[in-house]
């Protein structure tokens, strides 16, 4: 129990403060609404379009996508219909009714973005992000990032190459994010939690939790429980001299 | 008066009392979940990587025809299945499968055309164990939608696939690797019911007591390497 007790005091000393650390980002994770931190409550549904739809003919796409379509899909994006194209060197957006190509850039992509947008706010940037970041880790780049300028500084976040929205990042996103990365102990792009650092760090802490848990079973007196056991004593006590009382009755004397 | 010591051992002491064996459960949960790689976990190595190979569009049903559909037309998708061009067609009455080709309804998959589509998907060379059609969602399927065709395969950790019979698409895969993972995060985050709520009451109660049971072993600490110090000075 000696030794027990040394190492449960050692490893806290080494590794306690990571253990604070994730009890409390989790403890802060925990009190983050997830509907809030995934941004969905800033996004609007796809708008249905109204029918008359007229899409032009497989020849006329294949013409004008010009390399070998691998999967094709009819779909809207926003006020019209279009065709994505998936080809080996990549995505192709057309008009679905003239075919002509579209580029969805930064006024697209504002556009885009302000139709599926929930909040009233105005657009405040547009940028076109392409080098990976916190925010759009998770995205297939590049993304056009439209920032808006309301209270939660709320982004939708745009594919080029589709045009998709691909999700909102918001302040309690930004906030959860950091409370994530301590958590997983990723300092850098706050992706990856299966790292060496983290494998080590989380056994030396499971012997720090065990090692506390094995000292419960010596750590606790009769006096400690005095105050729950006292009342029931004091009840036993009282029947048992009762019982005396009843039981004897002056033959001692 | 109490002392001090005596007060940051005994808060220490009642809190671990409470979270003490949650706390062996985050920790040693942690190591599987932080040992074992995500992509393992989500079974990625289940599904063949085989490219998409390119269309001949010649010759198939015009998309034209799908606009007129008598249910409002959401999305389509002409991609390959089992080597033959396919609409996947997503409408207001649902989704359905056709033939690119014929224009023959594929949708609903039978049994034989499920397992069909798991086999072509599937990376490794284990044999169908069984096949179930489900109406009911089982726990590991969270919020996907039913019915679905529930292929299970020969193999390491019972992988499993599950296909809907509306698109032949892959709606997910698990295996057993997969399932301790939900376990393990289901003790992680206390939701015991549906293993999704990150937000539940006894998670928000439990973290914020460690946190005070940690803080208060830190504090503790200030009075637990005191005695040696005090030894050698004397």
């Amino acid at each position: 129990m000696f030794l027990v007790r040394t190492l449960h005091k050692w490893f806290g000393l080494v590794l306690g403060l990571q253990f604070l650390i994730w009890a409390l980002s989790g403890a802060v994770m925990a009190l983050l609404d997830h509907h809030k931190v995934s941004g969905e409550h800033a996004v609007l549904p796809v708008a249905q379009l109204a029918s008359g739809l007229n899409p032009a003919p497989l020849a006329a796409v294949e013409a004008a996508v010009g390399a070998p379509v691998t999967g094709l899909e009819l779909k809207p994006l926003f006020d019209r219909w279009v065709y994505q194209a998936e080809t080996p060197s990549g995505v192709r957006l057309l008009d679905a009714e003239t075919t002509r190509r579209i580029e969805v850039d930064a006024t697209a992509a504002r556009t885009l973005a302000v139709a599926r947008y929930a909040g009233a706010a105005s657009v405040e940037r547009v940028d076109l992000v392409t080098a990976s970041t916190h925010e759009t880790r998770d995205m297939a780049l590049p993304v056009w990032r439209v920032g808006f300028a309301d209270a939660d500084h709320t982004a939708l976040f745009v594919s080029r190459a589709t045009g998709e929205v691909l999700g909102a990042k918001t302040d309690t996103w930004r906030l959860w994010d950091i409370a994530w990365m301590l958590h997983i102990m990723n300092y850098g792009d706050r992706q990856s939690f299966n790292h060496p650092l983290i494998v080590t760090v989380a056994t030396g802490v499971t012997w720090l939790a065990l090692s506390g848990l094995i000292l419960l079973f010596r750590a606790f007196r009769p006096s400690d429980v005095a105050w729950i056991a006292a009342p029931f004593e004091r009840l036993a006590a009282r029947r048992r001299g009762r019982a005396r009382v009843i039981g004897t009755p002056s033959a001692g004397e | 008066m109490i002392r001090l010591p005596a007060l940051a051992r005994s808060t220490h002491k009642w809190l671990a009392l409470f979270v003490g064996l949650q706390a062996v459960l985050w920790t040693a949960g942690g190591i599987y979940m932080t040992a074992v790689h995500i992509d393992i976990i989500h079974g990625d190595r289940l599904v063949k990587a085989a490219p998409q190979p390119a269309l001949a569009l010649t010759g198939l049903v015009e998309p034209a025809h799908l606009a007129h559909l008598p249910q409002g037309l959401k999305s389509a998708r002409l991609e390959t299945q089992l080597g033959r061009a396919v609409y996947v067609v997503d409408a207001s009455g649902g989704k359905a499968l056709f033939d690119a080709r014929t224009g023959e309804k594929l949708s609903p998959l039978g049994k034989a055309g499920a397992e069909a589509r798991a086999k072509a998907l599937f990376a490794e060379s284990g044999a169908i164990v069984s096949t179930e059609y489900l109406t009911k969602a089982p726990l590991e399927m969270q919020t996907r939608h039913v019915p679905v065709w529930r292929v299970e395969f020969e193999g390491a950790w019972r992988p499993t696939f599950y296909i809907s019979p509306y698109t032949g698409e892959l709606v997910t895969r698990r295996h057993d690797l997969w399932r301790l993972f939900d376990v393990v995060w289901m003790l992680h985050i206390m939701d015991y019911d549906d293993r999704q709520d990150v937000n539940n009451i006894l998670l928000q109660g439990f973290t914020w007591l460690t946190v005070l049971g940690s803080a208060t072993g830190g504090w503790l600490l200030l009075y637990s390497f005191r005695r040696r110090r005090r030894r050698r000075a004397a």
